[in-house]
């Protein structure tokens, strides 16, 4: 408990995009169900724009989030300084980020069970339909990130794979080599019998990424560019 | 807490920010004189644990700065004021205190408050404690980056152009401030204010080019000077020498410059002062 | 004239501040490659030999208009709001130079900017058509299909990538834009009520599919807002290049009153 002091800072230090962003896919799912459900949208496909809220909506959010967490902090030359490494306080403002992002996935999901909308796997695996592509797309930007010292590439990657792979979803679900990384296997295919392996393989991929941008961000003098190059 | 340097190089790409520099730090307040431009920053970065060296040693307290646990050890017996020290515009200064006294480890919640009120009332700022950071004149941000940097007790501070842009009244209460602290402690003052080290310094480093150009005593710069500074009456700079002050007055302007050879026929030597020395210093072998 | 002076200032400078940005060519290069290697056996690199070239080079514009407005909504969209963190904006505000005059400007220079790289690439599709068809008309339907499909759809996105920020920050903004690029152009009205197929879509759907003489995409596809999804021809494609056009104006119009608020407050 004696960290909780730090913590509550960390939360205010990850900004209230950090906070707005999983918020925001939350509520455009519940308003592009609504609407869709006022066209007359039938009940399997608002099951599966409810389920597309948790398995791409709030990933994204989180990722393109995780990207502001890192590539902004007015005291940046200060933190470096300072005798907790400074990747620790990143990695708990990250850890904010998935927090917070974790509550609302989960929050929405037993809605869904409870209200008999939920269309998923069993309740048991129904957080790897949001951890496994939020690990992975947020491992992505903050290796982007890190690599190209850059806020457009790593949100501009994140976009692109984002948008690639629910366009080309037909070209994921079939090439051998893509499967494993299909962000969307869930709302696009459903559960057959290898979704827990392309979990698996996409939660593990995320977390190497993480670490890797972790370890890239280790070397101060990468963090020292404020501005956007 | 002394600071031995030895061959220090940090380069970026092509650009060589320190050349091979040596120096020795020992206890008090110390200052670090030079140029925009002349590597002071870069040295602070160094010795803050920011940036790795690129070559030479840097040892702080027998601590190595190369090594991981050696940087670890510095920092946390450091204090650090960068040259742009950026706060969080919306804490307050008390909540930022509690904030980087949380990152130094101070997790002793009843210690750590008391010894921020006890800063906060040391700087003047126990009045605006609670205000948000955003509305802090320039004056008052320099005066929490103190604060902060005191967080700890450590026995290293390090202050980057700490008086850069402040008043008068401003600044000589920050050197007044920074004096008071130096007691039991090592504290490096970069600057390149050369009143700000004459006032609060009995020691001094010059630094330009990524070298260090003069160490020793604040007194002996003045002596760098001593033949080579002028006074001269007339309507324009001369040719050659560097302009130190040019004074307009009835008889017409007084120019006072360093020159290493009698700039005009009617030029007068006089008495150096301690700014004419550092620019005999950093000009020598440059000037007319 | 002073004004314009100013705005031509803004303009002139804000695109050499973008186009030295080396995140803008990363992005654009690495995003052209990605469309250019996956477009699949449908894409434009495998028409048949004999394909009229206006039917090539609309092809490639609609092709890299799926994603290379991603990139260039994320290089704008902070070009407003930066200022103030570079410590610029009681500058800027101090200066005889209306604010008007400087969202002009920053929208004439990042809309320059921008479409300096979309014209390059392309000129660089025209030009390895060109070596594989033989036929030196490609680089004149490429200016064509830059014109009517990439511009207008970039000076859409850049009036609202440039704005919007200034009323949901840079990161967010950054968020709701991948999803409305999804949902406005290219999710399709059967599975959701989307704008994909409707004049409004910058992808360019309409033009292209005048251009190429057959429907592009999902142009004027049945759904939702049905008067919006007129048949594809010369006629709609103007109509939907002039509304794309019309529909910058009203983010531009609240740019100066968002600037002064963002500027002026502590």
């Amino acid at each position: 408990m004696k960290h909780l002091p730090l913590w509550r800072h960390e939360l205010r230090r990850a900004g209230w995009t950090a906070c707005a962003a999983p918020a925001a896919a939350l509520a455009a799912t519940l308003a592009l169900t609504a609407t869709a459900a006022a066209f007359g949208t039938p009940r399997p496909q608002l099951e599966r724009i409810l389920l597309t809220g948790l398995e791409a909506l709030i990933p994204l959010s989180a990722g393109m989030a995780a990207v502001a967490v890192v590539s902004h902090d007015p005291s940046r030359e200060l933190q470096l300084t300072l005798p907790t490494p400074y990747t620790t306080t990143l990695g708990r403002r990250l850890a904010v980020l998935g927090i917070l992002s974790a509550a609302l996935s989960i929050a929405l999901s037993a809605a869904l069970a409870v209200g008999g909308w939920w269309n998923g796997p069993g309740l048991p695996y129904a957080p790897l339909v949001w951890a496994a592509p939020l690990l992975w797309l947020t491992g992505l930007a903050l290796l982007v990130a890190a690599l190209g010292r850059s806020v457009v590439l790593a949100t501009t990657t994140v976009a692109a794979v984002w948008l690639g792979e629910q366009l080309f979803a037909a070209s994921f679900a079939t090439t051998p080599g893509l499967r494993p990384f299909f962000l969307f296997m869930t709302t696009r295919i459903g559960v057959p019998t290898d979704w827990n392996a392309n979990r698996a393989a996409l939660a593990t991929s995320g977390a190497l990424l993480a670490a890797l941008a972790l370890i890239l961000l280790r070397r101060p003098e990468r963090l020292l560019t404020e501005e956007e190059t | 807490m002394d600071i031995q340097i030895s061959g220090l190089r940090r380069t970026f790409g092509k650009v060589t920010a320190l050349d091979g520099l040596d120096l020795t730090v020992p206890g008090g307040m110390y200052g670090l004189l030079g140029t925009n431009g002349a590597g002071k920053t870069t040295l602070m970065r160094v010795l803050a644990g920011v940036l790795p060296p690129t070559a030479g040693t840097v040892r702080v307290g027998g601590h190595d700065l190369a090594t991981r646990t050696g940087r670890l050890a510095v920092q946390r017996r450091l204090g650090y004021l960068p040259q742009d020290l950026g706060l969080y515009p919306d804490l307050s200064a008390q909540e930022f205190l509690d904030y980087v006294g949380l990152l130094k480890g101070l997790d002793d919640t009843a210690a750590r408050r008391r010894q921020i009120g006890e800063l906060l009332d040391m700087v003047g700022l126990a009045d605006a404690a609670t205000r948000k950071l955003r509305g802090f004149s320039g004056g008052m941000r320099r005066r929490v980056g103190i604060a902060q940097a005191l967080l700890g007790d450590p026995a290293l501070v390090v202050v980057d152009e700490p008086t850069a842009g402040l008043d008068p009244e401003e600044r000589i209460r920050f050197r007044t401030l920074l004096a008071s602290i130096a007691a039991g402690r090592t504290v490096l003052l970069s600057t390149h204010i050369v009143e700000d080290v004459a006032q609060t310094c009995r020691d001094t480093a010059v630094m330009a080019r990524g070298r260090v150009v003069f160490n020793g005593p604040v007194a002996d710069i003045v002596q760098r000077a001593e033949g080579v500074t002028w006074e001269l009456v007339g309507q324009g700079p001369p040719a050659t020498g560097v302009v130190v002050s040019a004074v307009s007055r009835s008889d017409g302007t007084h120019y006072r410059l360093v020159s290493s050879s009698r700039p005009d026929p009617r030029a007068v030597p006089v008495q150096p002062s301690l700014e004419e020395g550092y620019v005999a210093l950093m000009h020598a072998g440059t000037n007319g | 004239m002073t004004t314009v002076r100013q705005t031509w200032a803004v303009t002139r400078y804000e695109f050499r501040m973008q186009v030295r940005k080396r995140s803008l060519w990363i992005t654009t290069a690495t995003l052209a490659v990605v469309l250019t290697l996956t477009q699949g056996d449908r894409g434009p690199r495998h028409l048949p030999l004999g394909t009229p070239p206006r039917e090539v080079m609309a092809g490639w514009a609609l092709l890299m208009s799926i994603l290379l407005p991603i990139g260039f909504g994320m290089v704008l969209a902070d070009r407003l709001t930066r200022d103030r963190r570079l410590g610029l904006a009681s500058l800027l505000e101090s200066l005889p130079t209306g604010r008007g005059a400087l969202a002009a400007g920053k929208y004439l220079g990042g809309l320059t900017s921008t479409a300096v790289p979309a014209a390059l690439v392309l000129l660089t599709a025209a030009a390895g058509e060109t070596a594989h068809r033989h036929d030196p008309a490609l680089f004149a339907w490429a200016a064509v299909a830059f014109a009517v499909i990439t511009l207008p759809g970039l000076a859409f996105v850049a009036a609202f990538a440039l704005v919007c920020p200034l009323l949901t920050t840079a990161p967010l903004f950054r968020v709701l834009f991948v999803g409305y690029w999804f949902w406005g152009n290219m999710l399709n009205p059967d599975l959701f009520p989307s704008l994909t197929g409707t004049l409004l879509t910058p992808l360019g759907d309409y033009p292209a599919s005048w251009l190429m003489g057959e429907r592009a995409l999902y142009a004027g596809t049945d759904g939702w807002l049905e008067f919006l999804r007129p048949e594809p021809g010369g006629a709609t494609a103007v109509v939907a290049i002039a509304l794309l056009l019309v529909l910058s104006l009203p983010p531009l119009a609240l740019a100066p009153p968002l600037l002064r608020r963002r500027n002026l407050s502590a």
